[in-house]
């Protein structure tokens, strides 16, 4: 047990920066707001996904390796980065037809 | 941090509720990520060994489960247990029902690693079988273009038919390397040291090692279908010469 509590606080103590803002993203309608969305590049960032729906939607992006249940109405961090500067595409598992949208990191 | 504080209270106070499970093969990792709130997830696992020595070939583990994210740190699952053990003239039983939780300490991207606790209770169906319990950390880490989880448990006998009171230590460890949704390719490793008070030669330990393939797809309104299947190698000689194990998972969105 001792082992398994020095291994959690060396790594919740070594979290790297993190930007000062917060960005907001949100679902309303099976589709993202805003669909085109800039993100710092190079440091860490959290992102708030807010869904406006009546419906659960999945927050995903194979290319940030995250995938994110968010209830109605509910909203969730994602924390994402250092990343490096690109596009990365994100989209609604539940509703990959209309809920797409793109992280430009600058 | 208050967060990740009160998640390893609740930690604690399941393991205290759920003290430790019954030895069943269990090839696979655990990931502290793996929680969706409010999704039912439906799973089997099996694993399927194969050995030279009639002795200890035809060892077979299957299960069946259902769990359900009650928030966004807290998985609980009841799975039932299948087993046969090695050897000729053997038949399929089933040997248990376990109850699992994971606990996601930290949120994905947020510190180093991400960090989850397990704590499982088995409850033996099997007469003159102990109960057992298995525990201890999750833990992943994103590194460029792969995923790598580390699982360290120890497992320990509990209740009156108890062979031995020490603790076991085992391992397992997954590196995938992220490269289609449908696809990607992995490597795995799982050990088993045996009761730590009394470690033994690494020949006399169970270690597999092999390659695995790991995918998901969405299957419309049901959700999303996930696999893991691969090739374990036995690379001791208490190890069984080859196990084939699967994993196959439906998330259902409620």
């Amino acid at each position: 047990m001792r082992f398994i509590l020095a291994l959690s606080a060396a790594l919740l103590v070594s979290g790297s920066a993190f930007a000062d803002d917060v960005i907001h993203l949100s679902i309303k309608d099976h589709k993202y707001e805003p669909a085109r969305l800039e993100v710092p590049a190079g440091v860490k960032f959290k992102l708030l996904v807010k869904n406006e729906d009546p419906t659960p939607e999945e927050f995903e992006s194979f290319e940030l390796k995250r995938e994110k249940v968010v209830p109605p109405g509910q909203e969730i961090p994602v924390f994402l980065g250092p990343l490096d500067p690109g596009e990365y595409k994100f989209f609604g598992d539940f509703h990959q037809d209309t809920a797409q949208g793109v992280m430009v990191a600058k | 941090m208050f967060v990740a504080s009160s998640r390893w209270l609740g930690a604690v106070a399941a393991l205290a509720l759920f003290v430790p499970a019954v030895a069943h093969a269990d090839f696979h990792t655990r990931s502290p990520d793996e929680i969706d709130e409010g999704e039912i997830e439906l799973e089997h696992n099996g694993a399927a060994s194969f050995d030279r020595n009639a002795a200890n070939d035809g060892a077979r583990a299957y299960t069946a489960e259902i769990g359900y994210g009650v928030n966004s740190w807290w998985h609980p699952e009841v799975e039932l247990g299948f087993e046969r053990a090695p050897g000729p003239g053997q038949s399929t039983n089933a040997t248990g029902v376990v109850l699992e939780n994971i606990f996601r300490l930290t949120e994905p991207g947020e510190y180093w690693a991400d960090l989850g606790f397990y704590a499982e209770y088995g409850f033996s169906t099997v007469g003159h079988t102990a109960d057992s319990t298995l525990f201890g950390p999750l833990i992943e880490k994103d590194i460029g273009r792969t995923t790598q989880t580390l699982n360290i448990f120890l497992g320990k006998n509990v209740g009156p038919n108890q062979d031995n009171h020490g603790y076991d230590l085992s391992y397992a460890w997954q590196g995938r390397w992220n490269m289609w949704r449908a696809f990607s390719p992995a490597v795995e490793v799982y050990g088993d040291a045996g009761q730590i008070d009394r470690i033994g030669k690494f020949q006399d330990q169970q270690f597999l090692v092999g390659p695995v393939a790991v995918g998901s797809f969405l299957v419309g309104p049901l959700g999303k279908f996930k696999y893991e299947t691969g090739y374990l190698f036995g690379a001791t000689r208490a190890s069984a010469n080859g196990t084939v194990r699967w994993k196959l998972e439906l998330e259902i969105p409620i």
